[in-house]
Order: C-alpha cells, then sequence, then structure tokens
C-alpha cells in the first residue's frame, strides 16, 4: 500500500482518538457539574401570575392567535377575524 | 492626445469586459446564474448561496477588478479576512450566541454522537489522499464533512488556500442538501421500530451550569488543541454572552447584526475566490464528489453510534438523532424530527437532537483543532518543548 495512504489511514485513527477523548473528558465534566450545581425550580410564588393577568385576553394575545391561525389556514388576516377565545 | 471617432469607439469597445470575456469567465457566470438560482427559487442556504454567487457573478466580469486576486480591489479587501482567519471565527461568535447548549448539557452522552459523525472527516481524507490529494489538501477537504461551513473555511484557508472556493461551494451546497441526503441514509439504517423510540423528557439545567459550560470547554479544549481556539474561542464567548445575562445589548448585537454582516463579507470574500482559474479544474469535480461522500459518511457513523447506544441504553435512545450529530444546526436536527414524526406523529425527537447537533459544532471544531495540530504551524520552539519537559521533570521531582 502507498505509505500516504497509510499515513492518512494513522492520521485519522489518532484524531478519532483525539476527538473522542476530548469529548469523553467533556461528557464527564458536565456530569460533574450537574452534579456540583443541580436544578432548582424556581420558587412557586415567582412562577405564578396573578390569576386575572393570566387569564386576561389582551389585544397582543389576539395579535398573536390571528398571526397563527392567518400562517395555518394560509389566508391573509383581513379575510377571517376571531369572535370567541375561551382561556383554560 | 487627439482623438478620432474611429478610435475613440474603438477605445471604449476595448475598454469593455466584452473584450476581454474569456470562455472560462463565461461558465464561470453561469455558475453563479445557478448558485443564484437556487438561492433565489430553490431556497438553497440562501443566506449564503445568494451573496456567494454574485461574489462569483462579480469576480468573472473582466476588467471589474472584483477577484480575490485582484489586489486592491474591493472583494480582495473582503477577502483579507478569509485569509488572515478573521470572518469565520466571527461567524463562530454569532452561532455562539445563537446556540443553547440545554438539550447537550441534559444528555452529555449526546456530545459522542458529534465525535462519531466526524467519521465522515476521516473516510473522505482518505479518499482524498487516494484521488491524489496531498495530506494538508485532503485534510482540508475532509472537514467539509463536518458540515460546518465556517470551520471548512478556516481549514481550507490554513492549509489548502487554492482549494478554497470548492471547498466552501461544496460544504454550503451539501449543508443546504441537508434534508434531501439524510432521510435515505437515516431509513436505510434503522429499522422502523428504532425511528418508533420516544425519548425521555430533558431533564433542566441549572442556569449556573449553562454560564459555567462555555468557559470550562475553552479552558479544556483550547489548552488540548490550542490550534481550535480562534474558532472555539469565540463560540464559546458568543455563547457566555447569551447566557450570563448581564450582556444583553452585545448578546443581541452578536446574533443579529454582527453574524449578518460577517456572513455578507465571508460569502462575497468566497464568491470572489470563485474564478474560472481556480474553480474550472479536475480537483473541483472530485471535491464536490469527494464532499457528497462525506455528507454520507458522517450521517451514516452518526446513526450507527445512536444504533450501538441505543441497544446499549436499553432501547432510551432514537438512533434518528445520531444524523445530527453533523453540525448544520439546525437542519440536521429539523431532518431527525422529520423522519421520526414520519414513523410515529407523536413523537418529538427535535429537542433531543438538538443535544448531537450542538455537539457536531464542537465535534467539528475539534477535528479542526486535531488537523491544525498535526498539519498546521502550532508547534513550540525545541528550546520551548526542552524547557517544557524541563519544568515538568522539576515538578515530579518535588518532594
Amino acid at each position: 500500500m502507498d505509505p500516504i495512504v497509510i499515513t492518512s489511514l494513522t492520521v485519522s485513527f489518532i484524531a478519532i482518538l483525539v476527538i473522542f477523548t476530548v469529548l469523553i473528558v467533556l461528557i464527564y465534566t458536565i456530569k460533574l457539574l450537574v452534579r456540583l450545581i443541580p436544578y432548582e425550580a424556581p420558587p412557586a410564588a415567582a412562577r405564578a401570575k396573578p390569576k386575572n393577568s393570566a387569564n386576561a385576553v389582551t389585544p397582543d394575545i389576539i395579535s398573536a392567535i390571528t398571526a397563527a391561525m392567518a400562517t395555518h389556514l394560509r389566508k391573509s388576516p383581513k379575510e377571517f377575524y376571531i369572535t370567541q377565545i375561551h382561556p383554560k | 492626445m487627439e482623438l478620432t471617432l474611429g478610435t475613440a469607439a474603438n477605445k471604449i469597445i476595448g475598454s469593455t469586459g466584452f473584450s476581454s470575456l474569456t470562455l472560462g469567465d463565461g461558465i464561470m457566470i453561469l455558475v453563479a446564474c445557478v448558485m443564484l438560482y437556487l438561492a433565489i427559487w430553490k431556497k438553497f442556504e440562501p443566506l449564503l448561496l445568494l451573496p456567494i454567487g454574485f461574489g462569483c457573478l462579480l469576480a468573472n466580469l473582466p476588467l471589474s477588478m472584483m477577484a480575490s486576486t485582484d489586489s486592491g480591489g474591493l472583494l480582495n479587501f473582503f477577502y483579507q479576512g478569509v485569509k488572515h482567519e478573521i470572518l469565520p471565527p466571527l461567524v463562530f461568535l454569532g452561532v455562539g450566541a445563537l446556540t443553547d447548549f440545554g438539550p447537550l448539557l441534559a444528555n452529555p452522552s449526546t456530545l459522542l454522537l458529534g465525535a462519531a459523525a466526524q467519521i465522515g472527516v476521516y473516510t473522505t481524507l482518505v479518499g482524498a489522499v487516494l484521488l491524489g490529494f496531498d495530506l494538508k489538501e485532503a485534510s482540508a477537504i475532509g472537514i467539509i464533512g463536518g458540515a460546518d461551513g465556517p470551520t471548512s473555511i478556516f481549514i481550507a484557508s490554513k492549509l489548502a488556500p487554492h482549494l478554497l472556493a470548492p471547498i466552501a461551494v461544496a460544504a454550503y451546497s451539501y449543508m443546504s442538501l441537508v434534508p434531501l441526503i439524510q432521510p435515505p441514509i437515516m431509513r436505510w439504517l434503522t429499522t422502523p421500530e428504532e425511528r418508533k423510540i420516544k425519548m425521555e423528557q430533558l431533564k433542566p439545567i441549572s442556569q449556573t451550569v449553562k454560564i459555567i459550560f462555555p468557559i470550562v470547554v475553552t479552558i479544556v479544549c483550547c489548552l488540548m488543541l490550542p490550534g481550535v481556539t480562534p474558532l472555539l474561542g469565540m463560540f464559546m464567548l458568543g455563547n457566555l454572552f447569551r447566557e450570563s445575562g448581564v450582556t444583553a445589548r452585545l448578546h443581541e448585537t452578536a446574533e443579529t447584526h454582527l453574524i449578518n454582516i460577517v456572513t455578507i463579507l465571508l460569502a462575497l470574500a468566497v464568491g470572489s475566490s470563485m474564478t474560472a482559474d481556480s474553480f474550472l479544474k479536475l480537483e473541483t469535480i472530485k471535491i464536490i464528489i469527494l464532499g457528497l461522500l462525506a455528507f454520507c459518511m458522517a450521517t451514516a457513523g452518526g446513526v450507527i453510534f445512536a444504533k450501538i447506544m441505543s441497544k446499549l441504553s436499553g432501547g432510551k435512545i432514537n438512533p434518528l438523532i445520531g444524523s445530527a450529530g453533523v453540525s448544520a444546526v439546525p437542519m440536521a436536527a429539523r431532518v431527525s424530527q422529520k423522519v421520526g414524526a414520519e414513523e410515529d406523529q407523536s413523537n418529538f425527537l427535535l429537542m433531543h437532537a438538538m443535544g448531537p447537533n450542538v455537539a457536531g459544532v464542537i465535534g467539528s471544531a475539534v477535528a479542526a483543532g486535531v488537523f491544525i495540530s498535526l498539519f498546521g504551524d502550532i508547534t513550540v520552539s525545541s528550546d520551548q518543548a526542552a524547557n517544557t519537559i524541563e519544568l515538568i521533570s522539576n515538578i515530579t521531582a518535588l518532594p
């Protein structure tokens, strides 16, 4: 076999070895970091918004729903209008 | 100077581009028009192919002084950003600002898929050597398999600048063809049962970990492979802008205006290097073929490795996410999602595939770093090496 082909095979083998080594080091680094600094959910009080504002249908929400519907229906927003929104 | 009507007309005709137009220029103008067509009407990576195509068009208009080799020309100045390795790292800064490492941090073993997909790089390297390229050229061609445009340009400008144009065009063209190239290979290598595997929901990750991660990666990877520091360092800096929460303005600039401006400069510079002399060669055809081989092998490598991981994990990993181990963020992840959804519409693989997808970016940057370490100019002098060895001996000799 041509020496340059053997060299290229050697280079490939070493390079794959180096890549896996570097990335395995990163995997264990990540695992260590995640173990040392676990995720803490934000306090419930901070997450919950006042009921009124959460359920309020603002013009921004209507605009967003209209835009999404227009894309979904492939129609211009002028071709339909939203009559009712029932927040869950 | 006396000008008659005849000499004036001759002079004007002689000064037009038509008088100097060669067959090669004509073919390259046609190539540029095909690229513009693919970008505008077929929507193949339009953000890149359009400026590359237009750069190619400008570079092949005779007497316009717009080729990358025309000293003093506008695009020659843009090309300095490629030649001096400024623009690709700046693109990486923007990409880092756009990247969320959350899925990768939640499932770090997917980093291995980013490594496995680099198999495409090395099979192509061997293929390129077999086709007559030297090792530096073969490395620059092989990196196309990393499916990362800026990395391909970075390595080509460092190791084989004369092949920059065909390598960049092949890399970006195949990246735009990922949705066509990958699915048949993915279906061929997996069974319907494997494609239906639903993966567990990813666990949330602390913001502190997200902030520390880019710093740790920079330290670990850049110490191991210093050649990759311009790319990986900028990538991680961009990500730190995003995650730190204290540089909102820099983050916003990096992920929008900066990356857009740099993309225009980079793509025009690459396009300007596509002159008839540098592009219309047998090597270009070989590189285009090798580029396709690189993408196919990278996809296959990722999927096969994901199958192995699936078996070892007792069927917890869907092998389709392996194909996302090539970079091409986020297109490769979307392909995994699409092929998975074809089998089971309620299967959402997108976020799971984002892990290997960003791992692919790191993997291809590391692969580039290995090439630079092997073939680049990053070497320490014998004196420095001797000093380092002496220092290590002294440290180990301490009581």
